[in-house]
Parts: C-alpha cells; structure tokens; sequence
C-alpha cells in the first residue's frame, strides 16, 4: 500500500524535510560549483541510505513501493534547498520506471542487488528529452544474438557517476525506438566531461558516444514510445513537485529578505508594490500545492483521466515556478543575482526544471492530443 | 478650422503631443549626417562582434566559473586598441566625436552576442555620462584626456560609476528616497579638499577602471541636499578594491566593491559639491536630481539597448535552432506553433529597439545630447579639424566660465517637462526592453528544451544574463514608479510618488 494516510505522509514530510536542512541547505551554493568544485558524494550516500532512491521501486526489490504522493514529498522538500539532488532522485526514478514498464524487473533486481553504494544503484537517463519528439541518433545492430549500439547521445543525466544508463536507439531496419542498459564501465562508451548546464549543476550530464558497446534489450523491440509514455505519464506530476519545491524556497527567501531589508526608511514589505510581487508567489505557490495534491490522488489510485491530471500539473507548476523565481531575485533586487543567495540557483534551477521530459509547448500539444484522445 | 491657440490646447492633453513625438521631431531638428554615422558605427559593431567578442564570449564565461576572481583585462586591451573608450568622445578632448545615441546601437550588436562583453564597453560611458553630468568642464577634459591617451599609448583609461551602497540600492536614485534611505559614504570637506569614508558596491568595471565618479554625501542626515560628485583615482590612498561579486551572469564585467578609508580627495577632484552649486538659482536638491537623470536618462536607454539586445541573441539562437532541428517528424521552423512563438519574439526585439531609439531622440532633443547635437555643435564638431579644436578649443574649456555657463544651459535651462519626458522614455526604455529581454529568453529555452539547457548553445547565458537588467539602473518597479511620476502623476496633484 502506498503511504496514502495523512499521518504517513507527514511522517515523510518531516524527515525529508529534516534531510534537507541538515544535508543540503547549509552547503548548496558549495555544491551548486560542480564541475568546477567538488561533487557532493556525500549527500548521494546520504540520500541512499534513507532510501530516497528506493521509493517507487517494489518491496521484493528492496524498496519502499511507494506511489507518487511519496515521491513528490520528498521531491518537494529536497529542492526547497537543492534542486540538484531532486534532479538525480527524479532522473534514477524516471529510468526505473521505464525498466519496469518493459517488465524489467529482474534486471532491476540485479542492479540493485549487487549495488554496494549509492553510484552502483543509480541509473542514467537522457531525462531532458522525449525521445518520441526528438529522434535518437543511437543505432542498434543485432549481431550474434547480441545488440550492438554506435552513435552520439547528448546530455545522459548522470551518465558521469552512474553505473548503468537507460538509453533510446533504433534497431536497424525499425522505425520506433527500443530502450537498452548499457553497462557505463564498458570502455566502448566514451563519456565527456560533464556539460556546463544552466542548471541542476550537482545532477551532471555528459555526452556518449558509443563505440559498438553491447546494449540489452529493455522488453520489446520498438516499443520505446509505450514504455516512455508509461514512465513520463506518471513521473510529469515528480516533475511538477520539483518546481513546487523550487518554488516554495523562492518565496520563503524572498518573504524573510523583505522584513529585513529597509528602502526609504521601511521595511521593503511595508511597500505594496513588494507586497503585490509576495502575493502573487504566495498564490502561486498555493495553486501549486493543491494542484500536485490532486494530480498524485488522480496517479496513485487510477483516477479517471489520471494520466491528464499528471500532465497539466507538470506544465502548469513548471511555467509558475519560472515566473516565482524571476520575482524573487526582483524582490532581493541586486543581492538576488548573486550566487552568495539561494534565488539565483532558483531562477536558474525552475528553467532547467521546466525542460524535464521535453520541449515545454510541445507538451501543451500533446496534452491536448491526449484530451481529444481520451 | 481650428485656431493656433485651440491646436496648443488640443496637442498638449494627455498624451502630449511633445511627449510621444520626439521622433518624428528630430526629422527636422537633428543633423542628417547621423544617419550615415550610425550607419558606420552598426558597421563597426559587426566587425568587431564577428573579430573579437563571437570567438571568446563562451569560454571567457566559462573561465568566470573555473576562476570567479579573473578580470578580463585581454577583452579590455583589446577593445582599447579599437578605440571603444574614446570613439564617442567630442574631438575637443581628443576623441573621435562620434554622435552618443549611436553608441546604444552598438552596444545591441554586441550585446545580441555578449551582454558582458556589451557592458565592458557601455559602462565606461556611464562614467563618462556621470562625469559629464557635474558639467566640471576642466575635470571632464582632464580626465577624458587621459582615456584618449590611453587609446594612443595601449594601456585602457576606463571610468566608473560609483553610486550604489551595500545599504542602499534603489534609494540613491530618487532625491525622495535618499534622505529616508540608509546612507553611509561619507565626504567631509576638509581643507583644500574632501575626506571620503565608507563603501560603494556592485560597482560594474570598479576593477578595471582608471577613474571612479564616487556619488558621496556630506551631511549622512540631509543627503539630498548635500550630495558630492568626487572623481578618485585607482590608487588614492585611503582608496582600495573590496571583493568582486560572484553574479549569476554577465560574469565577465566585474561587480566591485570600493572601499573608502581617510581617502583625502583634492579640491580639484570634486566634480561638483554644494558649493559649486552655489552659483545656480536651483536648489541643491533640485540640482542633485537634475545630475541624477542626467546620468540615468541616457544610462537607462543604454540598458535599454542592452534589453533589445540580449532579446535579440535569445530570438536568434532559437531560430537558428528551430531551422536545423526536427520535432515531432518535421523541421520546428515548421510547426505553426513554433513560427508565431519566433514572430513574438521578433516582435520583443523590435519593440525593445524602437524604445531605446526614441529616448535617444529625448535626450537628443531635450536631455543629455541637446548641446552636442544641436546642429551648430554637431557640425562645429564634425567639421573643425581635430587639431584646431584641441589646440584652440579645448584650452576654453579649463576656465572657470566654460562650466558655468554649461552648467547654466543644461542643469538651469532644461525645463520640467523636458525632464519629465527624458527620463520617463529612459525608465520606459529600460524596464520595457529589459523585461522583454527575459521573456525572449525563457521563450527560447522553452523552445530549446535540452540543447538550450548548455552552456555551450549561449542560450543560458542570455537568460542568466538578462536578469540583471531588470534590476540595476533602478528596478523595474522603481522605473514604472518613475514612468508614474514623469507621464502620469502629474496630471493629478493628489497623486504622491515614492512616499506610500
């Protein structure tokens, strides 16, 4: 069962959120330096022993076997202070999801069985992507009963630090796409260094290329676009309480500056134009909370439509929490954009958040395909 | 028909016919010869944006991140020795004397690439503005002199503005603010001079520059009423460098923090004080302010220009992306959706343009470039050979009478609504363009989605960089307050401004 109650979630809540403030708030502008700082292992290793990347997978595979209630908790208090960590959480959950849509439950097993660390465990994923807009450019060869994989990837989330990626490519002579692992000690995967991104900096990606390394097949053979529909038509909402979470520490810094900070002589709350910009991330924030608590009920117990519910949350609190952060570098004026405050990494984590699972308008696209579908 | 008289009270109903007709104005009052100086200098732009700012602007951005203390003094050198500090100087001071609105059209070309690289050029001018603002004559061609000699023998003379306080941001723009504000750089007048205590922050180029306008204040308590404009040398003693701001973007154009101990400043470095303004009939308040948007009418329609063009550069990369890119089966240039999102953003850029372009016909008209543009000034500069205006002109301009009677002309005779609408087109301008400027690049990264999420795509680096233009030059809620003020308040006396 998943951990529907109130009590269990606010048991969750509160230790997820104790986890951000002792592991992540104190540090996130060091860790936020990546690559040009050191990687934060040692919140990786802390989040993997609360299991935080155990939450969706099934008890018989060691995990919590919990719904997207839990995971968006968690997602929303983790990037309240770093967003990052809410990034790898998402991009490792995200690449389960899709083994375990394509009845990869053993492999999974395997992989979770022998990992021995928090880097053993997590998985890689182009999360950035839709790979049913965008096509691969990763080619699979059958030779000797075995997949074959050449090409280019850009921008594997995590492909510098985890063991094993979930990867898109065509088989030769097919026209959908098919997911493969790939095992990244495999020195026929060539991995860049970490791209400098926008955002999100503690959850790296890297650009592969793949030199005939050996792939195996996840389910079907160009199944790819049922698999990642399954994965994303779930995860949207994960998405949607990443920029929730965002969004809430965007306000939070911003309410606290304004009562301390003085302009001609007050306050700068006491001014109602400042009091204008607060009120209007204060509702958002609240739009954004009851929106994500409605979309994981409609997720977690198959509501009708769910699938809708996930997806206008995620495009809706997205789109929000880029307008929150802007106003709440505004509300700091120059201290805002300095990297010294937490509203910079906002501003900048909430654009990259919005980019996760593809193209943000043609999301608003395909959710109306969906509608007019169903 | 309508009589003279009924046409003055017609046209001068809200919306003023002066008001929202600078450019169509200038046709007649301006010197042609502009046109093709402008033309020149977009030229130059180019030239200079393909040389020397496209092939470095991404790993010199990328060497702030590996080394956040690193001043670009190559880019500087560089630009140096293209004469961008002392091309828009008047030749009476050994510059090139080209027309100043001209420089924000440049500063689009460069900025559509590199907004810090934009600023490294443009904020030496906000020196020079703000040096030009105490109309101090002598102290101006001093000091520009030294920037031209600068050009001539390699080593860059740039200067900065000093205004910002770690107490107060916003409050130092506003003479109704400033007295409420928290203030703390201190001028005590001394013998034969000033002593200068406390700290300016967020300094753009403080590290970089030669010479720094400090706005200080000598009496902490009354600060409208006894502002001094000081120039002070990087090494003054008493005068040092403080930490360099670790921004989210515009990475390589230093935030500096100045720092003011005992610095004893010599009387012949005070651009302006109450004393000096002694000598005009306005108030010493009035005459603060009026330095104040003569600073900030054309500094805000730089920033403008700044807007237009990191608008531009996010516009451009999602073409350039939306051209080579298929989504969904076909090119995203052909998606419907896509082609009116570009068509939006194309929209951003030229409206960001068009506002900078008629605050310059303002200030053109009725602000900052009234003198030298005038066609008389304009044509006395273009046409008198540069070594007669130097040896001739220039010595003029060291006597005490030059600044009096400039001071006269442009602090004393610029009338309140001329004021009122240069600086109400330059807070219009700037939060116009800068705010479109961040929606071309969210819309760009919205179009983008993963490839506009790498450093190396310069998409994220314009949206990084695009938000500080919201915020300096006075934020975007201080500009539509002072839009409030300039065009609209004052219709209605029962309207109070900037004291809720």
């Amino acid at each position: 069962m998943f951990a529907s109650s109130t009590n269990e979630l606010k048991m969750l809540d509160m230790a997820a959120a104790e986890f951000a403030r002792k592991q992540l708030a104190a540090n996130n502008q060091e860790n936020d330096k990546y690559p040009f700082g050191p990687f934060f292992d040692s919140v990786l290793h802390k989040a993997y022993e609360v299991d935080f990347f155990h939450t969706i997978l099934p008890e018989a595979l060691g995990g919590m076997q919990q719904g997207m209630h839990a995971l968006c908790t968690i997602l929303d208090n983790v990037c309240r202070a770093d967003s990052s960590l809410g990034g790898i959480i998402f991009t490792n959950t995200f690449a389960q999801k899709i083994i375990l849509s394509a009845n990869g439950e053993k492999l999974l097993q395997s992989i979770v069985s022998s990992a021995a660390d928090a880097k053993r465990l997590l998985i890689a994923y182009p999360v950035f992507n839709n790979p049913t807009e965008v096509e691969t450019k990763v080619q699979a060869i059958k030779t000797a009963g075995k997949y074959i994989l050449s090409g280019n990837l850009e921008y594997l989330v995590l492909g510098g630090i985890a063991a094993h990626a979930v990867i898109p490519a065509k088989i030769k002579g097919q026209s959908n796409f098919s997911f493969f692992i790939i095992d990244l000690s495999d020195d026929r995967v060539l991995k860049s260094d970490p791209v400098l991104s926008l955002g999100f900096h503690a959850c790296p990606a890297v650009d592969v290329t793949f030199n005939h390394a050996e792939g195996k097949l996840l389910g079907d053979t160009a199944k790819g676009n049922t698999y990642f529909n399954r994965a994303s038509d779930v995860m949207h909402v994960a998405a949607a309480s990443i920029s929730a979470g965002i969004m809430k520490g965007a306000y939070k810094e911003a309410l606290d500056y304004s009562q301390n900070r003085f302009q001609g002589g007050r306050e700068i709350f006491n001014w109602s134009e400042i009091q204008m910009i607060l009120a209007n991330m204060a509702i958002k924030v609240k739009i954004a909370e009851m929106v994500i608590a409605q979309a994981c009920q409609a997720v977690d117990y198959m509501f009708s439509g769910w699938r809708l519910y996930s997806h206008a949350a995620a495009i809706h609190v997205s789109e929000m929490a880029c307008e929150v952060t802007t106003d709440g570098i505004q509300v700091l004026g120059g201290v805002g954009y300095m990297e010294d405050y937490g509203q910079a990494k906002r501003y900048r984590d909430a654009k990259q958040a919005q980019c996760l699972l593809g193209i943000a308008p043609m999301k608003k696209i395909r959710y109306l395909g969906n509608l007019i579908s169903n | 028909m309508l009589s003279d008289s009924s046409i003055e009270n017609l046209i001068n109903r809200n919306p003023k016919f002066d008001d929202i007709t600078s450019s169509l104005q200038a046709i007649a009052k301006l010197p042609k010869a502009i046109d093709k100086e402008t033309k020149k200098v977009i030229a130059l732009a180019r030239k200079f944006t393909d040389e020397e700012v496209k092939p470095h602007a991404i790993d010199l951005d990328r060497r702030m991140f590996e080394e956040p203390d690193y001043l670009p003094r190559d880019f500087v050198k560089k630009a140096n020795e293209w004469g961008l500090y002392s091309r828009w100087l008047p030749k009476a001071v050994g510059g090139e004397g080209i027309n100043l609105p001209s420089l924000t059209f440049f500063l689009e070309e460069v900025a559509s690439v590199c907004l810090s690289m934009a600023n490294l050029i443009g904020v030496h001018y906000l020196g020079v503005v703000s040096l030009s603002a105490s109309f101090n004559m002598r102290l101006f061609k001093k000091i520009c002199k030294e920037t031209v000699a600068g050009y001539r023998n390699g080593k860059p003379c740039l200067i900065s503005l000093a205004i910002t306080e770690p107490g107060a941001g916003t409050d130092v723009e506003e003479t109704e603010l400033v007295d409420k504000g928290n203030i703390a750089c201190h001028a005590e007048k001394v013998k034969d001079g000033y002593v200068l205590n406390g700290s300016k922050v967020f300094i753009s180029n403080g590290h970089l520059s030669t010479w720094h306008i400090v706005i200080a204040y000598g009496d902490l308590k009354r600060p409208s009423e006894s502002m001094v404009m000081l120039a002070v040398k990087t090494g003054a003693e008493g005068f040092s460098f403080g930490r360099q701001e670790r921004k989210m973007g515009q990475k390589a154009c230093p935030a500096s923090e100045l720092v003011f101990k005992d610095c004893f400043i010599p009387d012949e470095y005070v651009c302006i004080d109450a004393d000096q303004m002694k000598h005009l009939s306005l108030s010493s308040r009035e005459i603060a302010q009026r330095i104040v948007d003569h600073v900030l009418s054309p500094s805000r329609g730089g920033v403008g220009a700044f807007g237009a063009g990191v608008a531009r550069g996010a516009y451009e990369s999602a073409l350039e992306f939306a051209s080579e890119t298929k989504v969904a089966g076909k090119l995203l240039i052909n998606h419907e959706w896509a082609q009116c999102m570009l068509a939006e953003m194309c929209k951003n850029v030229m409206l960001a343009r068009l506002s900078y372009i008629e605050t310059n016909y303002a200030n053109s008209l009725h602000g900052s470039f009234k003198q030298l543009l005038s066609k008389p000034a304009y044509f006395f500069n273009q046409y008198v050979p540069k070594l007669f205006l130097e040896k001739f002109f220039a010595p003029l301009l060291d006597h005490p009478s030059s600044t009096n009677q400039a001071r006269k002309q442009n602090l004393e005779g610029q009338t309140v609504s001329e004021q009122q609408r240069t600086s109400g087109w330059a807070s219009l301008s700037k939060f116009s363009a800068t705010d479109l400027a961040v929606k071309n690049c969210h819309m760009a990264l919205e179009m983008m989605g993963q490839a506009g999420l790498r450093h190396d795509r310069r998409v994220e680096k314009h949206f990084r960089d695009a938000k500080l233009l919201q915020i300096y030059e006075g934020t975007n809620q201080l500009n539509r307050l002072n839009v409030f003020k300039c065009f609209i308040g004052r219709s209605f006396p029962q309207a109070v401004v900037f004291d809720e």
